[in-house]
């Protein structure tokens, strides 16, 4: 049943692909009916929501409804939709404010921008970005002989007179000399690129037509996939262990090239390690989040489901222990709540659903109790 | 009902095989101009000449709403038969998507001159030929007020948000500033320090700032004296607290008595400010504050710490371009 209505929902959207297309073609606008107007919404939906903008999606079958209000297709996809993001965003709005709890800035920046991708007029998301996410992403650059402000602004943001952030950002003195081995913190300058060291001053320059490329030197381009500063960065960052900044600048460049396979294999290099920094260091939830992103991506990764399952055992055994602790400590409900986070983790767990009841038959006795003693 | 369907389809094909006129040549059996309407948008068959601007006018009612046409299709301009989705209300407020946030430049200059002098004194043809770049590439001035409300969440911008600002309160604003500026149909924010007002020379008078207020220029305040707000080393602790009430809360009475209204808005001397400076200036009713930072704002930004990008006369154009960025890119997930 929901496999041959999902084939009929493909074969409508196709025959709105090809209208689409005729109707952006000179001459092809055809009679205005609400076939032809609407055809070219349900294909631009279709293409936001493959790129992952729901919000977007969404708008588009909003505008779709709005020129046919009764159309079956419209009505169900922006219902199912709207329902997705609804869930995304109250899903992200706790992960957010679990990571503040966890004084985890950066993690908690990334959730609540989620929820403002999904739902640009989210005041709790907007709220908490504006007065509680404190830190700003950034890298160490350790000044070489010949380095400058400017030079060094030049390499990370390609502009020199950004020189001045950094100036802030470390608080020197006016005009400092910089003695080589100085550790200088360089943050992102939101607008433009960030850790993507380039050392070509004349980035405005489009490369000549038989030059051959150097690496590291050329602007990156969508063909010049082997060369590409930006992957080279990434590789460095992962290198020096810095796995936000590999991430982040991996996931720029895949924002621009949704298909390249060699920075898909990276990313998942990176997101791997990631999972097992975090785990060494007991971050398990980051870690879980980490893994289980590659595992969504392909469940046939056996390294990652092998990692995902080492990681969900040791979350289930802390969740499980934390639970045993509050039991003891007679917090009852505190301790199922522990319980049921197993449970979500394994919900075959048994010593867990043998807690959670033998803890709800204590509850429901001292309740009655209670209430006797009340009468 | 599925008959007249696929009769329909074999007729949209057939119309697509006839190729071969220009798109401007369009023609579609219904009127152009005919239009749907829900509660949030018109969908618009495009006549031929539309724009953002003239559908704007006749849908929104505002021909300076044409940001919205235009930032909504990715056109400002759009061909006989076409169809224009027409928001009728912001659709994203804080200016989040799923490939990164907008940005705003806030610009800051200082004093101009016919002549460039030094770091602070910007050449009135170098200004000019910025606030032509500007114009030239589709940049649109906003006013103090409507950028407050968009780190308030209150109001979405046009994607190319561009605010200028004068520090200090320099008169030659009037004869190398202001000019271009009504030219272009930009606003502009002037942050003045209240000691200056009057001081003869380069100062503005009260009585010219009232005129630019009344115009629709924001005027709005940058201390007293102009001293560093941040308490120095040697400073005692009474003595910084009278020092800081006085650069917060003596500009309001003179604002009020010369322009007709305190400030709520302040810009930090130097743009330096500390925890416990912008904690005082909350509490003196400053609802935003602007520091200097060279870096756009976004619309998260802590609005007691927003960004301000100094342009110096040294500067290059595409120095000057390079400070314009309105999106950051970002993957967001």
């Amino acid at each position: 049943m929901i496999n041959s209505r999902r084939t009929r929902m493909i074969g409508l959207i196709a025959g709105g692909l090809l209208l689409a297309g005729c109707a952006a073609g000179p001459g092809g606008s055809g009679p205005a009916t609400h076939e032809a107007l609407i055809a070219p919404q349900r294909e631009r939906a279709a293409a936001l929501a493959a790129q992952g903008n729901l919000r977007g999606a969404s708008d588009a079958w909003k505008v779709a409804l709005t020129i046919d209000p009764q159309d079956a297709v419209a009505l169900a996809e922006s219902r199912k939709l709207d329902e997705q993001i609804k869930q995304s965003v109250g899903d992200r709005l706790s992960r957010g404010r679990d990571a503040l709890k966890r004084n985890v800035h950066l993690e908690a920046r990334s959730h609540f921008l989620a929820v403002l991708a999904l739902e640009p007029g989210n005041r709790e998301a907007f709220e908490a970005l504006q007065t509680q996410v404190r830190e700003v992403r950034q890298v160490n650059h350790t000044v070489r002989a010949g380095d400058s402000l400017t030079s060094i602004a030049q390499l990370y943001y390609g502009d020199r007179t950004r020189s001045e952030v950094i100036w802030e950002t470390n608080q020197l003195p006016p005009n400092p000399k910089l003695a080589p081995g100085t550790v200088l913190r360089i943050p992102e300058i939101p607008g433009l690129p960030f850790g993507r060291p380039d050392p070509a001053p004349t980035a405005k320059t489009p490369p000549s037509g038989g030059a051959p490329a150097t690496p590291g030197k050329t602007e990156p381009s969508e063909e010049g996939l082997y060369a590409n500063p930006a992957l080279g960065a990434a590789r460095e960052a992962l290198e020096r262990g810095e796995l936000v900044l590999a991430l982040t600048t991996v996931d720029r460049f895949l924002g621009q090239n949704p298909r390249n396979s060699e920075a898909t294999d990276l990313r998942r290099t990176v997101l791997l390690q990631q999972g097992r920094t975090l785990m060494e260091q007991n971050k398990l939830l980051d870690a879980y989040t980490a893994v289980n992103q590659l595992v969504k991506a392909n469940p046939k990764d056996s390294a990652a489901t092998s990692l995902l399952s080492q990681v969900r055992g040791r979350l289930v055994q802390q969740h499980y222990n934390q639970g045993m602790q509050l039991f003891r400590e007679e917090k009852l409900p505190a301790a199922v709540a522990e319980w049921r986070t197993v449970l979500q983790y394994d919900p075959a767990h048994d010593g867990a659903k043998r807690n959670i009841d033998q803890a709800q038959r204590l509850l429901k006795g001292l309740e009655e109790r209670q209430q006797k003693q009340g009468k | 009902m599925k008959s007249s369907g696929l009769l329909l389809l074999c007729l949209l094909l057939a119309g697509c095989g006839a190729t071969g006129s220009a798109p401007t040549s369009v023609q579609t059996d219904r009127p152009a101009g005919e239009f749907f309407e829900s509660a949030d948008y018109f969908v618009v068959v495009a006549g031929s000449g539309a724009t953002a601007q003239n559908l704007a006018a006749k849908y929104l009612g505002d021909a300076d709403k044409d940001w919205m046409i235009e930032d909504f299709n990715g056109s400002a301009t759009f061909a006989a038969g076409q169809q224009v989705a027409i928001p009728k209300r912001p659709w994203n407020l804080s200016g989040v998507t799923s490939t990164g946030y907008q940005l705003v430049p806030i610009l800051v200059y200082h004093d101009l001159a016919p002549q460039a002098k030094g770091r602070m004194v910007m050449g009135a043809k170098g200004f000019e030929e910025q606030m032509r770049y500007l114009k030239a590439n589709g940049y649109r001035a906003i006013t103090l007020k409507e950028y407050v409300e968009f780190v308030s969440l209150q109001r979405q911008l046009p994607k190319k948000s561009v605010l200028i600002t004068f520090d200090d309160g320099y008169r030659s604003f009037l004869r190398h500033g202001y000019p271009v500026l009504k030219e272009l149909g930009f606003s502009a924010t002037l942050f003045i320090y209240t000691d200056y007002v009057a001081a003869g020379g380069n100062a503005f008078t009260w009585a010219e700032l009232k005129k630019l207020s009344d115009e629709g220029f924001a005027i709005q305040a940058h201390s007293k004296s102009h001293g560093d707000m941040v308490r120095a080393n040697a400073e005692g602790a009474a003595e910084y607290d009278k020092r800081l009430e006085a650069e917060l809360v003596l500009p309001k009475a003179l604002f009020q008595k010369n322009l007709g209204y305190a400030p709520d808005i302040i810009a930090y001397p130097y743009g330096r400010q500390d925890d416990a400076v912008v904690r005082r200036a909350k509490e003196r009713g400053y609802v935003a504050a602007f520091t200097v930072r060279r870096q756009g704002s976004q619309s998260f930004v802590d609005p007691h710490r927003i960004h301000r990008i100094q342009i110096y006369p040294e500067m290059r154009m595409d120095d000057f371009v390079k400070s314009l960025s309105v999106f950051s890119q970002e993957s967001i997930k």
